[in-house]
């Protein structure tokens, strides 16, 4: 089963949802759970159907997709099932009188391959509407482009006579036909968002765009049909038509890097539903569902599984492994009654507990809830290219003022045929493209690197941070304890011990049976080929260690020091006693990141203050600090806590970025101005963050920061050619020399010119 | 040259056709997933390219 505090990453542990998949499979089948990836149908003969969308796990091959398909079918009540490699989804119909969505579920397991609800169907269904929305718009203004630029081309390479003024008319009415579609459907968001931020008194990049667009439109239009007016006998449609063709390629490639980060996220959500053992009055146990579960229920938690919700212990102890909500590294030892928090790990043996508080009452709950209403206060970044919008407005409506005036004096028939072409040369095209361009292809090179980025934006706020701020458990450090040294006792001989690393042996043997992190931590120091001691009757003893017999008859015990043997000794070291004789002592550390002390190092030569922010204890945090050469340590921290301190140093005017991975992180996440989650973090705090590192890879936060800088100073090349194009153009239009074919001409290769050169943004970064 | 006349609004119009049609393929999800329909090919038994257009409509159920 998996903690509300730790969504597992799908393929980490493959035998998981094999082992606890008929516990929540079970769960999988109440209404509630089941409506989340369901949807409801009724047959020609009027039974119910359900259509079920799984997602697949494990499948490496074409031949998958046939195998899922057969196993699926062959469920008793299944109508159909159809698999999409691509997706790696499964939608199933079947029949709710006879068959039910666990059956299925284990049906796909049953043929070798993991599955789990698909619960994120609704946000597909919403990526799929978008994509198709932004598709048919680039499809309608690149394809009448085209058509109208071979309608255009004629008035451009015809000789002064060859065009009769009738022909010359029929083309631009042609134009004109094929330009509306274009305006209506490409053209009016543009116009729309446009007049929202007129209305709202806040000049973004939409409103030069729009004006571009509308005057281009309006003027083109009265000289098409009446060739002898004010506007000239001047048409820009093919301008217009490739302009709108060419911000909707840009927004269609800004889309799908999006999406792109969106899905491969969706993959590592583990969406079982979280189950609870309830045990009755009567001692009969029963596997539901924990939205099922009512104050005052008793629940067993076994050893590895989270704890379902807030309330005090039933059974005399519990070790609890509470990393993830209190950044507190050592497992916490409670006794009857103290009140255990839901999404803490049980780090022990099994135990029970009564539910107290459930749902959004718990302290978990209470986290996420401060994270999201922090998120909601977070002012949204405004863009680079809105920045510029502001100024370019106001000055290429300065030039066409000026233009009028000056053409006024000189000679009226022309002066709005000039200030017409003044505004449509100077339309923002590269302008516009120049942001988005640049940040997809780098959110691209990043993602390939292991680094997917949620918001675009962020990139910018990254290059611009001052200060870094990380986590200690989980991002600093692995999530688990390591074994440091072993002291050997002086009575270790008395039990034919000799060596270290003969107890060590002993005791990595003896901890093969203990789900205990720091017995876990033992059998990692000696590996898989450790001596195999036989051990018989061996029990774990909750809150103590355990105990087993050797062939000699003697009872060697792992633990806890006065349980084991010998005195008391620091807390933090495991015994290994032999009849009541201490033999050795294990010391456990926190294990290092293997990059962590580079990747600081790193981050300071990059000019950022590195500040550790941990929930654990003020010495332990501040000696791993010292031990990175990090300049400010702040432990003992819980989520408020850590916000405030975030918050003093965003006083002072400097971006902070936070690297976290705990639920107990997210709420400062949500507070700094670029957020990263690792990859295993908890579900909250990947919601609260603006890029996630997948691959336990902390280098990636150097990376990150390398090609934000890199992002921002080729997004700036971008907009000083856009800028020094338009500047160069506004003088010809302002003459009253530029034809329309040579501004169509100078704003494509302008355009093209962006695109490529933001290619560049996605490479590897150069340290 | 007068037959221009005739042909200009003529492809107008036919390109408006085209934009139909094409409004219609994607609005039916004919570019939802363009990368992986290829592999279809390789699956042990052809699939039905639609819902209810199936080779052997009574094949798939059993």
């Amino acid at each position: 089963m998996v903690p509300p505090a730790a969504p597992r990453l799908r393929g980490a542990d493959p035998t998981a949802s094999g082992r606890e998949g008929f516990a929540a499979g079970v769960a999988v089948d109440e209404p509630e759970e089941a409506a989340k990836f369901t949807r409801w149908e009724t047959d020609g003969a009027g039974q119910r159907v359900g259509v079920s969308s799984l997602q697949l796990a494990g499948m490496h091959c074409a031949a998958c997709v046939g195998l899922i398909e057969q196993a699926l079918r062959s469920v008793d009540g299944v109508v159909d099932a159809r698999v999409n490699p691509g997706s790696r989804l499964a939608t199933v119909r079947w029949r709710a009188a006879r068959t039910r969505p666990s059956a299925l579920i284990a049906a796909v397991q049953g043929a070798g391959y993991g599955a789990v609800p698909d619960i994120a169907l609704e946000a597909r269904a919403l990526r799929r509407r978008e994509l198709r929305e932004v598709l048919w718009r680039l499809f309608v203004s690149a394809f009448l482009s085209m058509q109208v630029m071979m309608l255009a081309t004629p008035a451009y390479v015809a000789q002064p006579d060859d065009l009769s003024a009738d022909l010359a008319r029929l083309l631009h009415w042609g134009q004109w036909v094929l330009s509306v579609p274009v305006l209506g459907f490409a053209g009016m968001p543009f116009l729309r968002g446009a007049w929202r931020s007129v209305r709202a008194r806040r000049i973004g990049m939409d409103v030069p765009v729009g004006l571009g667009i509308a005057v281009a439109f309006l003027a083109s239009t009265a000289s098409t049909f009446d060739p002898d007016g004010i506007f000239g006998h001047e048409v820009y449609f093919d301008s217009l038509t490739m302009f709108l063709a060419f911000l909707w390629l840009g927004r269609w490639l800004e889309l799908k890097a999006r999406h792109r980060a969106a899905e491969a996220l969706e993959a590592t959500i583990d969406a079982m539903p979280l189950t609870a053992t309830r045990v009755g009055a009567d001692g009969q146990v029963d596997v539901v569902s924990i939205h099922r579960l009512r104050v005052g229920d008793r629940v067993r938690v076994p050893a590895g599984a989270g704890v379902p919700a807030d309330g005090p212990l039933h059974s005399a102890q519990a070790h609890l492994s509470e990393a993830m909500l209190t950044g507190e590294s050592t497992p916490v030892q409670r006794r009857r009654g103290e009140v255990l928090l839901a999404g803490s790990l049980n780090a022990g043996a099994p135990f029970e507990m009564v539910v107290e508080r459930l749902g959004a009452d718990t302290r978990h709950e209470a986290i996420v809830a401060l994270m999201r209403e922090t998120l909601s206060q977070r002012p949204a970044a405004a863009r680079l290219a809105d920045r510029w919008a502001g100024p370019f407005l106001w000055a290429v409506l300065a030039l066409a003022v000026l233009a009028v005036a000056w053409w006024s004096a000189l000679d009226p028939s022309r002066a709005v045929g000039v200030a017409v072409s003044v505004l449509i040369v100077t339309c923002p095209c590269a302008l516009s493209l120049a942001t988005p361009a640049t940040l997809v292809a780098s959110a691209g090179g990043l993602a390939r690197r292991g680094v997917l980025l949620r918001r675009l934006e962020a990139l910018e706020a990254m290059a611009a941070a001052r200060h870094v701020c990380l986590d200690k458990t989980g991002t600093l450090t692995q999530d688990r304890l390591r074994w440091s040294d072993t002291t050997l006792a002086p009575d270790a001989g008395a039990c034919g011990v000799s060596s270290g690393l003969q107890a060590l042996g002993l005791a990595a043997s003896l901890a093969r049976w203990s789900h205990h992190p720091a017995s876990q931590a033992l059998v990692r120091a000696v590996g898989a080929e450790g001596a195999a001691a036989t051990w018989s009757n061996v029990v774990e003893v909750p809150g103590a260690g355990v105990e087993g017999f050797d062939p000699l008859g003697r009872r060697w015990r792992l633990g806890a020091a006065p349980w084991a043997g010998g005195a008391d000794r620091a807390p933090a070291r495991v015994v290994l006693g032999c009849d009541g004789l201490a033999v050795a002592a294990f010391g456990l550390q926190e294990q290092l990141r293997e990059d962590a002390a580079q990747v600081v190092t790193a981050l300071r030569s990059e000019g950022l203050e590195v500040a550790l922010l941990s929930g654990d204890e003020p010495r332990r945090a501040s000696d791993l600090a010292s031990q990175l050469g990090i300049d400010r340590a702040h432990g003992g921290l819980d989520p408020a806590g850590k916000q405030a301190v975030l918050r003093g140093i965003q006083a002072s005017g400097a971006g902070v970025v936070m690297v976290g991975d705990g639920i107990n992180d997210a709420p400062v996440l949500a507070a700094a101005d670029v957020s990263l989650a690792m990859g295993h973090a908890a579900l909250a705090a990947r919601q609260g963050a603006d890029a996630v590192v997948l691959g336990e890879r902390l280098a990636g936060v150097v990376d990150l920061r390398r090609t934000a800088r890199r992002t921002l100073r080729i997004m700036r090349q971008n907009l000083a050619w856009a800028v020094a194009y338009n500047a160069s153009c506004v003088p010809l239009a302002m003459a009253g020399l530029l034809p329309p074919w040579a501004a169509g001409l100078g704003m494509a290769a302008s355009s093209l010119l962006v695109i490529l050169h933001a290619q560049r943004a996605g490479d590897a970064p150069v340290s | 040259m007068d037959i221009l006349y005739l042909l200009i609004p003529l492809s107008a119009v036919l390109v408006l056709g085209v934009v139909v049609v094409f409004a219609w393929a994607i609005h039916h999800g004919q570019f939802d997933d363009v990368e992986h329909e290829g592999q279809r090919l390789l699956s042990e038994e052809p699939d039905a390219v639609d819902e209810g257009q199936g080779s052997r409509p009574g094949a798939r159920q059993e």
